[in-house]
């Protein structure tokens, strides 16, 4: 006979849920392995001869970039020397600032972070992340995506995300070929909806680049790194092709970043036998080496992998923390779904939005869940408001606030009646009121008119063939009387020219400031300092629009 | 970019830094230094920025993309613009960043398909040992290129002894 209990025990959205016990000798441990390396170091003439138990002839390439780019040699020795417990305690420790202990942590072999980190509890790492976060103030990030490729959605979803509070929006394609209309979508829609707003379209290494340099997008992000050698080749790249990446993104005044996360090595098969936090600790180590500003990291698309492990979820907030010990802007994920349970979704994040990172999520969906082209994320658009009831009741910010019906209404449609405009000054196949109006209106694709697939994909080709750039979308969106949104386009080149947002963790101000970690450093010290949340902040963030008055009642 | 809009770059470069070369705040070569009190450099050191054309960044403005004087390739970053945000990230302890940026102050001279070509050429087996030297010495002696030169020089070396490079395809 079964037990009752357990039959409706089974029944719960947690049992679909994938399992499974730890297994160190092919990786499959979250962090607090007996085999990973221990930490060692040994200099001799300012080379690091010696690095977590391997000798430098024994180096592999990540070993060998890393020594030589990711660590600052001169004060190696001296911070090996403090035991990790120690270091572990400076990072919990309010009196103990962030400059401080990026002296240490900068200083120090992947081996050695990993087992600082071993030693913290999730509430001591989330007290660590909210010091050590680089810039003063989180902000978040989403997909703009759909099923059908539509733009004029795209333009409408990204709108309405920056009025809710993203500052940095992603889009990618179904069919590979859309990038450039996918872009333009997400860049001119994101920008109607507040200036300032920085968007990518993650596809192909090369693609992306080129779109980056005509101005179709102002970042990207999606460079991949991995954890051991095998995988960098299974990827087809090496830590140096990748830092000669970085260089020619910011050569052509480009934002980027690197990406990687735990659970990667070991779903390609080849970890080496080390654990999920010691080999995203090597990949964060050759960001760091290769001068990238900052990483999108905390597993992301490989979730699936930790989250199944005891302390998955534990081992992914140490990737992102570690990421800020090495001063690097993170990008911190809850992206990507990885279970069945609105519970276990929620406390996942709450790791990430409670300390809040640079990025908290880097692909919150803009969009119903059918339409995100990234196999789905944690957080999508009919969460919004249960997000921004989370961030009311807990006092945080987690970078969104509430919006009215009319405001949605009036920035989707102005940037579907842009993008409508754009196309037509640049003699692109037309988007019809009907779209505007679907657009304007629509909660996914489905609520979506089809459009003709093959005249776009002809159009595009024509219009990259044609070597168009930025200039010729300022310059049609003018014509068809949008000054102010070809005044953003314009501006978003402007500031690529004077570089000032290549610098950690930047993003944009609706005045066109811009916020790093270099204007704007992460200074908490203890209760009531580092950033705190405005009266007018926290208004936005508290005035649900659907909370009664208690006077009306 | 081609030659012709290099040569056009190096005319326009010649005539911005003759028509500045008086006033008092016009940057010159390796003088001004800069740091993190003078960021954001666009807002408040616009006057040390030029684009890759050698226009100050106070003249690049909506109406001139709209009555065509400017152009997409005077939209680009300037070299000495990547060299000062340089400055910036040391002043700040983000040493590898510098380099970074250092490296790729050096790339703007290196056309978009060259850039993407050298790219490939250093992902694993494409190139032996010797190509990778070969690059190396292009960018060196082609583009001043010294800081990615030392770069490739290494991925060749430490390729070749992993036996990651095109011998061992």
């Amino acid at each position: 006979m079964r037990s009752k209990r357990f039959e409706a025990l089974e029944a719960r959205p947690i049992k679909k849920d994938g399992f499974v016990k730890e297994w160190p000798e092919v990786g499959l441990i979250a962090m607090n392995s007996d085999l990973d390396p221990k930490p060692s170091i040994k200099v001799v003439d300012g080379k690091i001869v010696e690095m977590d138990g391997k000798n430098r002839d024994d180096f592999d390439m990540l070993d060998q970039f890393i020594a030589d780019h990711a660590i600052h040699i001169e004060d190696a020795e001296e911070a090996m020397a403090i035991p990790s417990i120690d270091i572990a305690n400076k990072l919990v420790d309010i009196h103990v600032p962030r400059k401080d202990i990026i002296k240490i942590t900068t200083a120090v072999t992947p081996a050695k972070m990993t087992e600082v980190l071993g030693y913290m509890s999730v509430l001591e790492m989330m007290m660590a992340q909210n010091k050590m976060r680089a810039r003063l103030m989180p902000s978040n990030q989403c997909h703009v995506t759909n099923v059908k490729d539509n733009m004029v959605q795209i333009a409408a979803d990204a709108a309405e995300a920056a009025i809710r509070g993203f500052d940095e929006q992603e889009t990618t394609v179904g069919i590979a070929r859309y990038a450039p209309f996918n872009a333009l979508g997400i860049m001119v829609g994101a920008n109607c909806g507040r200036p300032g707003i920085l968007t990518q379209c993650s596809v192909e290494e090369a693609t992306e680049l080129d779109m980056g340099m005509r101005g179709f997008t102002a970042y990207a992000e999606t460079i991949s790194v991995y954890g051991t050698e095998q995988v960098f080749m299974d990827g087809d790249d090496t830590p140096y092709s990748k830092a000669f990446l970085a260089s020619a993104y910011a050569s052509r005044g480009l934002k980027m970043r690197f990406t990687s996360g735990s659970g990667s090595e070991v779903q390609m098969g080849y970890a080496e036998g080390h654990s999920m936090l010691y080999l995203e600790a090597r990949c964060l180590y050759v960001t760091r080496g290769a001068g990238v500003q900052g990483t999108q990291n905390g597993s992301v698309s490989c979730v699936g992998v930790p989250a199944a492990v005891p302390g998955g979820i534990r081992e992914i907030l140490a990737e992102n923390l570690l990421a800020a010990c090495l001063d690097l802007e993170c990008a911190s994920s809850n992206d990507q779904t990885f279970t069945h349970s609105d519970l276990r979704r929620v406390a996942r994040s709450l790791m990430q939005m409670v300390p809040g990172t640079d990025y908290i999520c880097s692909g919150y969906s803009s969009t119903p869940n059918y339409d995100n082209m990234f196999a789905g994320s944690n957080w999508d658009a009919h969460d919004y408001d249960d997000w921004n009831v989370i961030q009311r009741d807990l006092r945080i910010d987690a970078g969104l606030q509430p919006i009215t019906e009319d405001a949605l209404v009036e920035a989707r449609a102005k940037a579907a009646r842009a993008i409508q405009g754009l196309f037509k000054g640049m003699g692109l196949p037309e988007i019809t009121d009907e779209e505007v109006e679907a657009a304007t209106y629509a909660d996914g694709s489905k609520d979506m008119p089809d459009r003709d697939v093959v005249a776009d994909l002809k159009a595009i080709e024509d219009m990259m063939n044609k070597g168009v750039t930025a200039v010729d979308f300022i310059k049609a969106l003018d014509k068809e009387g949008f000054h102010d949104v070809a005044q953003s386009i314009f501006n978003i080149q402007y500031i690529k020219c004077a570089g000032d947002y290549l610098h950690t963790a930047s993003k944009l101000s609706s005045d066109w400031e811009v916020i790093s970690a270099v204007n704007y450093k992460n200074d908490y010290h203890g209760v009531g300092t580092g950033y705190q949340i405005s009266e007018e902040r926290w208004n936005q963030i508290a005035d649900l629009p659907w909370a009664d008055d208690p006077e009306t009642i | 970019m081609t030659q012709e809009q290099m040569l056009e770059q190096i005319v326009k470069q010649v005539m911005a830094s003759m028509s500045s070369g008086t006033g008092a705040a016009a940057p010159a070569d390796g003088d001004v230094k800069v740091t993190d009190a003078d960021y954001p450099l666009g807002e408040k050191r616009p006057e040390l920025i030029t684009s890759a054309t050698g226009i100050p960044l106070k003249e690049l403005t909506l109406e001139k993309v709209l009555d065509g004087t400017l152009k997409a390739e005077d939209l680009r970053i300037n070299p000495k613009t990547l060299e000062l945000q340089a400055q910036v990230a040391d002043s700040v302890g983000r040493d590898a960043f510098g380099i970074n940026l250092r490296r790729a102050a050096e790339l703007i001279a290196v056309p978009d398909a060259r850039v993407l070509e050298i790219y490939n050429a250093l992902r694993p087996y494409r190139s032996t040992k010797e190509e990778l030297e070969a690059i190396a010495d292009e960018l060196e002696t082609k583009y001043s290129a010294k800081v990615c030169a030392q770069l490739v020089r290494e991925a060749a070396y430490i390729g070749y002894k992993r036996k990651r490079t095109k011998e061992f395809k």
